[in-house]
């Protein structure tokens, strides 16, 4: 705790290009934990800082402790053998982000997972977000835990609008359901899956929910298929003019066209 | 004109032994399987796209209903998740409250995993047992914060209140009776010959495997594999506890049931010492009525009683997050179902399944 309070208090601003300068450290800080973000300071950062005056001062007030940059062995051996891969390196609570090009991921998987050093042999997470206003609208994002060297790390691929992302799950089978997920909620099909289903939806749906243009109450011809439920007496029509909320209109006629 | 054929049979949704709504689909030759295919998503509620529409205090209601056996702990890693994002500190005595009750949780939960999954294996005794000790468990948290399973108890910051006068004597009560009544079950199925057939040798998931497919928890531990986040990555000060990991040797079913065993003593080790410890101060840090992080996103994982629980929150600097993702280990873990279940009879899917303990709200979400 009170290294954490001392990372905050007197944090130097992350100079321009410190992530490559700074030497890998026998002991990576794997993550700064549960509690708020304790990245130790870079090395080489205090002195640099000093002369490089005139450029300093805008960052100054701007140096924040949640942004600041952590050493991490995995990026700079990524940065070793794939420097052309990387297209965007982020820093968030002590995370490291790495986004790379899609041609030779599968390459730099397989190379995070075997390298003695980094032995990446435990695939978290894998999940994507929806960012409809950028030419490349997916970000498929994997997040990775070494179980011996306890380090983490997180990757992102940039994938459009009906491009195929190459699979994790040949690396990490743990990726199989994943990524049928991540298919069932954004429609992103993965090259290479054994088996590219819907999982959580049903496999008729039409349809990716988690979409950012798909409606949080779903769309209209989703509750058409509840459109008509017969009780005894009873047939409940659904009306489309009363679609905000679960607006059932109760009516005692039969309507046209509808899913199914 | 005699053959053999390979036969599909439907197992679930329902079904007493598949604890909520699973199905699965057996391939059989004769009596053994050949495959199985789990089903899931019949108790899927959209919780992450509800997430991306609701302020950040309004999330944490949503996140007790994902594993509802174990709510304190989703309550423990949302707030993490975005105490993370935010920078904030926790005030110690928060921390360790937090920590008290994520582990009185975790006996709980592993006390109704315990009652179930002996009720599934023909042993019913122990479900009357393990629910009259849970209920003392839960009659502590309705003493706390009014509920007994949706506790909603944490907030953004710390805890809503301190805990009421006396309840830490009520806990530590409960800790002196506990591990006389964990015995008793011991003496009834830990060398109990019938449960070590249905269970020794079932169900076998290899180091490798169990790592592979990214199983967490209980079910990991049990195939060899030292990963638990309270260790690995400690949150909520865990790395001032004192406690230790059990793992197991073979990772089959009664490998699981012994770890499982182990890690309720571990977690009266720790709450004795949480309570022993407590700091005094505040519980809830200076935080803003309109909670809004700064742009960026985090991944914070923490040890709920079923594995690794995962929270990956984008903010845009918003009020609500940009996309909320709950990695739920119950999902992970049923993943591993069909490597464990090939080559085995029909009655130890039964077995397999309530040892590995997931529960459908955290499979579907």
């Amino acid at each position: 705790m009170a290294d954490e309070q001392d990372g905050k208090g007197d944090k130097p601003a992350p100079p321009g290009g410190a992530p490559e300068a700074t030497p890998p450290q026998a002991t990576p800080s794997p993550e700064a934990s549960a509690a708020p973000p304790a990245p130790k300071p870079p090395p080489a950062a205090p002195k640099p800082a000093a002369p490089a005056a005139p450029a300093a001062p805008p960052a100054a007030p701007k140096a924040n402790p949640l942004t600041a940059p952590v050493p991490s062995i995995a990026l700079d051996r990524i940065r070793e053998k794939f420097s052309n891969q990387v297209v965007d390196v982020v820093y968030y609570a002590g995370e490291v982000t790495v986004k790379l090009k899609q041609e030779r991921a599968e390459e730099i998987w397989r190379f995070l997972r075997d390298d003695p050093a980094l032995r990446f042999d435990y695939l978290s997470n894998v999940t994507a977000v929806h960012w409809p206003e950028r030419p490349k609208p997916f970000e498929v994002v994997l997040h990775l835990f070494s179980v011996g060297t306890r380090q983490r790390i997180t990757l992102k691929l940039d994938v459009g609008e009906g491009e195929q992302p190459p699979t994790s799950s040949r690396v990490w089978p743990t990726a199989n359901w994943h990524e049928r997920e991540v298919f069932d909620l954004f429609g992103i099909r993965f090259h290479g899956h054994p088996d590219m289903t819907r999982i959580l939806m049903t496999d008729d749906w039409v349809g990716h929910p988690l979409r950012k243009d798909y409606p949080l109450e779903g769309k209209p011809e989703d509750h058409m298929q509840l459109r008509e439920v017969t009780t005894a007496e009873h047939v409940y029509t659904f009306d489309k003019s009363t679609i905000k909320g679960f607006g059932w209109k109760k009516e005692v006629e039969k309507t046209g066209e509808g899913r199914g | 004109m005699f053959r053999t054929e390979e036969m599909d049979i439907n197992m679930g949704p329902q079904h007493p032994s598949t604890h909520g709504v699973l199905r699965l689909v057996l391939g059989l030759e004769g009596e053994e399987i050949v495959d199985v295919r789990p089903i899931i998503g019949y108790l899927h509620r959209g919780v992450e796209k509800l997430s991306e529409h609701r302020t950040y205090s309004m999330i944490e209601p949503l996140t007790d209903r994902l594993d509802y056996v174990a709510a304190i702990s989703e309550n423990l890693g949302y707030c993490g998740a975005v105490e993370k994002l935010m920078g904030l500190q926790i005030p110690p005595r928060a921390q360790y409250i937090r920590v008290a009750l994520a582990e009185l949780q975790r006996i709980a939960s592993h006390l109704l995993w315990l009652g179930t999954h002996a009720l599934d294996l023909g042993a019913m005794t122990v479900f009357f047992y393990t629910f009259r000790e849970r209920e003392l468990i839960l009659d502590l948290f309705e003493q706390f914060c009014g509920a007994r399973l949706t506790y909603n108890s944490m907030r953004i910051g710390g805890l809503l209140e301190d805990v009421p006068p006396g309840w830490t004597d009520r806990v530590r009560h409960f800790l002196q009776i506990f591990p006389s009544r964990q015995k008793e079950y011991e003496d009834l199925l830990t060398v109990n010959r019938i449960w070590l057939g249905r269970t020794k040798g079932v169900g076998i998931l290899t180091k490798e495997d169990a790592v592979a497919l990214g199983t967490s928890g209980p079910t990991l531990r049990a195939s060899a594999v030292d990963y638990d986040v309270r260790k690995a990555l400690p949150y909520s000060s865990y790395e001032q506890f004192d406690f230790e990991v059990p793992l197991g040797t073979t990772g089959d079913t009664y490998d699981r049931y012994l770890v499982r065993m182990e890690e309720m003593r571990q977690s009266c080790r720790i709450i004795r010492q949480a309570l022993d410890r407590l700091p005094e101060g505040e519980v809830r840090a200076k935080v803003p009525k309109y909670i809004k992080p700064p742009a960026g996103e985090v991944y914070h994982v923490v040890e709920s009683p079923r594995g690794e629980q995962g929270f990956y929150i984008v903010s845009k600097g918003t009020e609500m997050p940009y996309r909320v993702r709950f990695r739920a280990p119950s999902f992970v873990n049923l993943q591993a179902l069909p490597t464990m279940c090939r080559g085995r009879l029909i009655a130890d899917v039964v077995a397999i399944i309530g040892s590995i303990d997931i529960v459908l709200g955290d499979v579907d979400r």
